[in-house]
């Protein structure tokens, strides 16, 4: 194999250029497809001028706060379903029934429940980052080995302490897998909820605004920095998995 | 009285999908080890052994008979455990100390005691260097004498060990052979070792108990009067031969 790195940047840099040729060439209308340099301007420009820094801060804390609030609730619920079988059949067919719903189908409902503001954006976000968690914290713990446990148990070990020393940490990897699914979640639907109402700041407002008044390079730098922004994040929990579950797959 | 006493244990397993209601393991089985003891159970593979160790460390029941460890059942008893598969029962995410450090931290040793158990059965296994090594960087061999230094640091009344060298290759698990017996002698702790190398059993162990083919039962109990310490001569020795011959001769007419 050549050079990692030149895997890493060959397929972006054929997608630009043919995306430079096409627009630049005008076979796509640029009412459609803006040349990536207008785009890059325009990026730059949103910073330079430092009018995308509220939208940027505004989704970046509506994501977070509800991914918090869903690790808080969604962590614990997911741990316990998993330890304990009567909870885990009292509770598997509510969790995988709401699952199913697409999360978006129930803004309306949200939006009802917790006004236009940002508790019903905060809200749904939590909703669905945490119903990934719940799955994710259960799996943790029954995918953890069977034969950890009987050592633990000739040790006497039970209760909360076999929770503590090994069924919690067993399960840590999954939960990580579980986390960074859900941020990526949760950046989804604060952009897609933006869209629709309640808020003057957000990458998706200023996303779907750009759209309806034709401010297409706009639309498409903004895309990009929300592209961007969830790339960054996925990046940093891999940075941080491997550092704190460093046992994982080994 | 034995400190170990096993009389007339029988285990059962019902078969919900099965015509045949029941699956006999074991079947009447009764021995005795004295304090101090390391014994061996020699039987092929898939004899029972496994649910024999099960019931006698208490995590599972027997169908009938009786089980006396000091006097108490084996769920009340102290019984130090080490598995064949140690990547599975030891804990990835900690280190050598840690790990070792876990069966003081359950019964709530502090800290210096701890500390001082730890390191003192690190060094005398020659993993002292390691100790802040995570478990998943050491190698197969090295793995099991942490899980061995575990169960000693349990101070059990009881040591049971179920196959642990038989994944590593020859000539490391002669050697840990000799780190074993090395911790053992300092303690002389009580010691139930399952094999099925039979030159394994005989160079560890005091007495040899030889299991049948399942369902399970005592063919006979073998004593093994070669001296200690140990050397892996011994192995070359004529009484060594004898002993392996008088059981090896056990297995001549089972088919």
């Amino acid at each position: 194999m050549r050079n990692k790195k030149f895997y890493y940047v060959i397929v972006p840099l054929i997608i630009l250029i043919v995306w430079a040729i096409f627009s630049n060439l005008k076979v796509i209308s640029p009412l459609f497809l803006p040349t990536p340099q207008a785009v890059f301007l325009e990026i730059i420009n949103l910073f330079a001028s430092g009018t995308i820094l509220p939208d940027i801060f505004y989704t970046l804390y509506r994501a977070f706060l509800g991914f918090i609030v869903a690790c808080l609730i969604g962590i614990p619920l997911g741990l316990l379903m998993g330890y304990s079988d009567s909870i885990y059949y009292s509770l598997e067919f509510v969790v995988e029934f709401f699952r199913s719903i697409p999360a978006t189908a129930l803004f309306p409902l949200f939006l009802l429940f917790f006004g236009i503001g940002d508790q019903s954006k905060i809200a749904l976000t939590a909703w669905t980052a945490g119903l990934v968690l719940i799955i994710n914290a259960m799996y943790g713990v029954h995918l953890g080995k069977e034969l950890r446990i009987k050592a633990a148990k000739t040790m006497r070990m039970s209760g909360f302490i076999l929770f503590q020393k090994i069924i919690f940490p067993e399960a840590l990897p999954q939960i990580f897998s579980g986390m960074r699914i859900s941020i990526s979640l949760s950046l989804i639907i604060v952009v897609v909820t933006e869209m629709f109402i309640g808020t003057n700041f957000g990458l998706g407002h200023r996303i779907i605004d750009a759209q309806l008044v034709y401010r297409i390079s706009e639309m498409y730098a903004t895309i990009f920095i929300a592209g961007i922004l969830g790339f960054l994040i996925n990046k940093g929990f891999i940075f941080a998995e491997k550092r704190v579950v460093h046992w994982k797959g080994k | 009285m034995a400190m170990i006493e096993v009389e007339n244990l029988s285990k059962e397993f019902y078969q919900p999908k099965n015509k045949i209601k029941t699956l006999k393991v074991l079947d009447n089985i009764s021995f005795q080890v004295k304090d101090g003891e390391f014994v061996a159970f020699f039987g092929p593979n898939g004899c029972g052994k496994t649910t024999m160790l099960n019931v006698l460390s208490g995590i599972d029941k027997a169908t009938s008979g009786n089980i006396l460890i000091n006097k108490k059942s084996p769920e009340k008893s102290k019984v130090g455990f080490v598995f064949q598969n140690y990547n599975e029962s030891m804990l990835p995410w900690r280190t050598i100390a840690g790990n070792i450090g876990l069966a003081l931290e359950i019964q709530g040793a502090d800290k210096k005691k701890k500390k001082q158990t730890v390191e003192h059965l690190l060094k005398k296994v020659g993993l002292f260097e390691h100790k802040d090594k995570y478990f998943y960087e050491l190698s197969g061999g090295m793995k099991q004498l942490t899980a061995i230094c575990r169960a000693f640091a349990y101070e059990p009344e009881l040591l049971i060990m179920d196959e642990p060298f038989s994944s590593l290759d020859y000539s490391t698990s002669r050697k840990m052979g000799l780190e074993l017996l090395n911790i053992w002698k300092e303690t002389k702790k009580t010691t139930l070792f399952v094999s099925h190398d039979i030159d394994e059993a005989i160079f560890l162990a005091d007495k040899v108990i030889v299991l049948s083919q399942r369902p399970a039962k005592v063919k006979s109990i073998v004593e093994v009067k070669l001296p200690r310490p140990r050397k892996l001569d011994v192995l070359s020795s004529k009484e060594f031969f004898e002993i392996r011959n008088k059981i090896l001769r056990l297995f001549e007419y089972e088919k």
